[in-house]
């Protein structure tokens, strides 16, 4: 089954190539069968990319130990559920896997656009097919993972062998969340690919009008919907299994992941500019380039160590070719913008400043301010060290100090961009949208400071959130009244049916919705406690309200480790709540440790418990860490918002459908009160 | 009189949403963290978490180390030899200054969790800064372009005995006044 992935990887590579010089070939000489046989060796090749990657996972399954790759990430005592993570826990099969989720992106829109958009698609079809050459190449020639293992002989020479047995797979990745969190983030990362092949396409085409913004609205609502997801799963799994009671450390790989997202978000905004107004074209083009060459960046950094993380993969040369496929992007980028620079002119003009428009441009501004304090933070120590020899670090409190405020901008215009009409706001209208939330916001935050809390940016950030979440309840009352005149159902259908004829519009604010909900989650880092406590059989420990008491330790052999547990019992007032089982486990294959984080959660706070180990003063006995994280919660409910948000907005708009009826017609509550305004036509609903 | 019948009802209403946002902030303030109970490290935590713990297996800092994959979830060895030195000069009555630029001395800037705001250092403090000046510069820049480009002055001018309106322009200015109004 080895030669089988590495045959069908080396085809793959070979239709790429075909797909990318059969394309070009197709574009200067408009031949349609050309152009045909182009898009089906792209779809050929996504297709061998699945056969490789379902190889691999073939061998895992079938405990393959001839496979070097699985020697290294797998054993036999590996849960089923595992092998599936195991293909992206090391550099090969991780690289494997991009080109897999990429191919599904691709095989997508290969085949939902074959008949549609002919001037455009052959471009698509080229650069796609670039992109995938790019990491055939690696799968093929630099980090293959179909390698057979290999040891020297007695003369010297490599003899391949099989082991009885794998080194199995890092304890950090054995938690279920692992499973799904890569996959997430990398169909974020990739699914850019989608818009860039179209932006690129669109310029160097000089394709007319704004077709591929809408062409390409939905993929990148997916894309940034998955990117998301997984940055939010990898917090969560940060939370629930490193067990330092944090979800989010600012590590080089966690800021990898960020720097897509915020250039993305400001996408998602600065593209209805375009397809309303005409406007800021040059931008958005820029903004989808950039997007695209930060998910390869950040592929870079997780990959060539060239800053330390905890979650980089080893050292390898492999980031040289990022690097250069990087600068190839980039002066392909440059070029097709200055050659088609006169394609990107605006077509309107800023009428008022008091506008949607300048909230935009100020939306974009703080999260590409963002977005360069992230990069520069990263990148900084590597920086230092070329130019003055010494490496200067950038920990989490230069990024928190720089983003926090930044992000709190950022949610005030979350509650002030939607509020404004486009073109111009009236001072009425401001007076009219404004001023509850006002009200609200600052009452909130006297309430709160009243009420003994005295941290300024928790304060600030709890009044904006009631800022927001006014403004985005009047949005939906204002329109669910409307509809509650007209047909007389309750608020709550109305407000539904209000979201499902606008999907676009309030689906995005759901997600701002969502986004407020993160943020509160946020604000309640600023009141963690923690205690560390050597602890004996029947001793008790006190955090917050919750007194800890230590019942006992059991030892539990399972296939794959011995997990040690804790079972203590949760007292408030002297009352039992709950048992918890904080848990460590010993992975005989490999000798490495890991932890299994017990956490008591309400929507108050997060009450977390690590058995940290036996006290390493000498006594053996157990250490308990306990944190009280407030608000915790509140992010991952509001993660949930934001992806239902995002499902709601890729939804088609439900729309009012003009038909003539005839005499006797069964006629609706609402189709009488239009027929009362319009007597020939009635309203039916329907779907776009 | 009119005015009267008009007033009631508003500020009923004013008085209704007081009512129903005092009763919003009474059940969501218990779900609020105890505010005065946010807990402040100890001296040598506090000044451990502007060192970075140099045991070359974590990026913590020494006063927050945990170190993943440890024997011991918790500070290594190596943070907890940094903050016993911190204690000892804390101790002695050194200032937090001395105390950490004697890590600085001893382990070079690296030690340092964020850079120091001057010399090369302070560029990384710089850099944001700049770009939001830079950026509000440019927004300030494409704003006043977009505006200089109107001029209203003529067409409202011309406004009274314009030539009829085709319907290609309507159904464009139509399609416009939708999309402006749909988001």
């Amino acid at each position: 089954m080895d030669v089988f992935g590495s045959f069908a990887l080396v085809l793959a590579f070979i239709c790429a190539v075909y797909a990318f010089v059969g394309g070009i070939a197709a574009i200067v000489t408009r031949h349609p069968l050309l152009i045909k046989s182009a898009r089906q060796s792209g779809i050929a090749t996504c297709c061998l990319i699945f056969i490789a990657t379902f190889s691999i996972e073939y061998l895992f399954f079938t405990d393959n130990f001839a496979s070097a790759y699985v020697v290294s990430h797998s054993n036999r005592a590996l849960a089923t559920f595992y092998k599936i993570g195991a293909l992206w826990a090391g550099q090969e099969g991780s690289l494997l896997f991009w080109s897999f989720v990429l191919a599904i992106y691709v095989f997508s829109v290969l085949v939902a656009y074959r008949n549609k958009n002919g001037e455009l698609m052959p471009y698509v079809g080229v650069i796609l097919a670039g992109v995938q050459i790019f990491f055939l190449t690696l799968n093929n020639f630099i980090a293959s993972p179909f390698k057979a293992l290999a040891v020297p002989g007695a003369n010297g020479a490599m003899e391949f062998v099989a082991r009885s047995d794998g080194n199995g797979l890092t304890p950090l990745l054995q938690y279920p969340e692992m499973v799904i969190h890569p996959p997430h983030l990398y169909s974020g990362y990739t699914g850019f690919t989608i818009p860039f092949a179209f932006a690129l396409a669109a310029l160097l085409a000089r394709y007319p009008g704004e077709k591929w913004i809408h062409l390409t609205r939905k993929w990148t609502m997916i894309a940034w919907g998955f990117q998301t997801a997984g940055i939010l799963l990898g917090a969560h799994w940060a939370y629930a299994v490193l067990g330092w009671g944090g979800y989010w450390g600012w590590d080089p790989v966690e800021n990898a992941s960020l720097l897509p997202w915020l250039t993305g978000t400001a996408f998602l905004h600065s593209v209805m500019m375009q397809e309303k107004r005409g406007m800021m074209k040059v931008w958005n083009v820029w903004l989808v380039f950039s997007t695209f060459l930060l998910c390869i960046m950040g592929t870079f950094l997780t990959r060539s160590g060239v800053v330390s993380s905890v979650h980089a993969f080893a050292q390898s040369n492999i980031g040289r070719w990022f690097v250069g496929f990087l600068v190839v992007i980039f002066l392909t980028c440059l070029v097709a913008y200055v050659k088609n620079r006169d394609y990107l002119t605006s077509e309107n003009q800023l009428d008022s400043v008091v506008s949607r428009e300048s909230s935009f441009l100020f939306n974009n501004l703080v999260l590409l301010v963002s977005c360069v304090a992230v990069l520069s933070g990263t990148l900084f120590p590597v920086l230092s060290e070329a130019v003055s020899g010494s490496k200067i670090s950038v920990g989490a409190p230069f990024f928190n100090k720089v983003n926090i405020p930044l992000g709190l901008f950022l949610l005030f215009l979350t509650g002030v961009g939607p509020l404004l009409a486009w073109r111009k706001t009236s001072a009425e209208s401001l007076k009219r949208n404004f001023a509850w939330p006002l009200i609200l916001g600052l009452i909130g935050g006297a309430a709160l400071f009243f009420a003994g809390m005295r941290e300024f940016y928790a304060l600030l950030c709890f009044s904006l959130c009631i800022f927001v979440t006014t403004t985005i309840l009047m949005e939906f009352y204002r329109g669910a009244k409307v509809i509650r005149t007209r047909s007389g159902a309750s608020f709550l259908t109305s407000a539904i049916e209000l979201t499902m004829r606008n999907t676009r519009r309030y689906g995005g604010y759901i997600v701002h919705m969502g986004m407020v909900l993160i943020f509160i989650g946020l604000a309640g880092a600023a009141f963690t406690q923690n205690v560390q406590k050597e602890m004996q059989q029947g001793s008790s420990m006190q955090i917050g309200k919750y007194t800890l008491v230590l019942q006992g330790l059991d030892t539990k052999p399972e296939a794959n480790y011995t997990g040690h547990r804790l079972i203590v019992e949760v007292f408030v007032a002297n009352k039992p709540i709950m048992m918890l089982y904080p848990e460590r486990r010993e992975f005989e294959t490999n000798g490495e440790t890991g932890t299994m984080v017990a956490i008591y959660s309400t929507l108050r706070e997060d009450l977390y418990v690590v058995y940290a180990g036996q006290s390493p003063a000498g006594s053996d006995l157990p250490v308990i860490h306990a944190y009280l994280n407030p608000l915790v919660k509140w992010i991952w409910f509001g993660g949930v918002i934001v992806v239902f948000g995002t499902l709601v907005a890729l939804m088609p708009n439900r729309r009012a459908v003009l038909v003539l009826t005839g005499a006797g017609a069964k006629q609706t509550a609402g189709e009488t009160l239009v027929r009362g305004m319009t007597p020939s036509v009635t309203i039916r609903e329907g779907h776009d | 009189m009119i005015r009267k019948t008009k007033s009631k009802p508003k500020m009923k209403r004013i008085a209704l949403v007081f009512v129903a946002a005092s009763m919003c902030f009474a059940g969501v303030l218990p779900l609020l963290p105890a505010f005065g109970d946010s807990q402040e490290p100890d001296h040598a935590h506090r000044l451990g978490m502007k060192v970075r713990c140099m045991c070359g297996g974590c990026n913590d800092s020494a006063g927050g180390c945990y170190h993943v994959g440890g024997a011991f979830s918790g500070p290594c060895d190596t943070a907890k030899g940094m903050l016993k030195t911190i204690d000892a000069r804390i101790a002695k009555g050194d200032s937090d200054d001395l105390i950490v630029q004697s890590f600085v001395q001893e382990f070079g800037q690296a030690v340092l969790t964020e850079p120091p705001h001057n010399g090369f250092a302070g560029l990384a403090w710089w850099i944001p800064g700049l770009a939001f000046a830079a950026g509000l510069g440019l927004v300030i820049a494409v704003i006043s372009r977009w505006r200089k480009r109107l001029s209203p002055g003529p067409a409202l001018a011309a406004a009274g005995n314009a030539p009829p309106v085709s319907h290609e322009l309507l159904e464009r200015a139509r399609a416009q006044a939708a999309r402006d109004t749909e988001d």
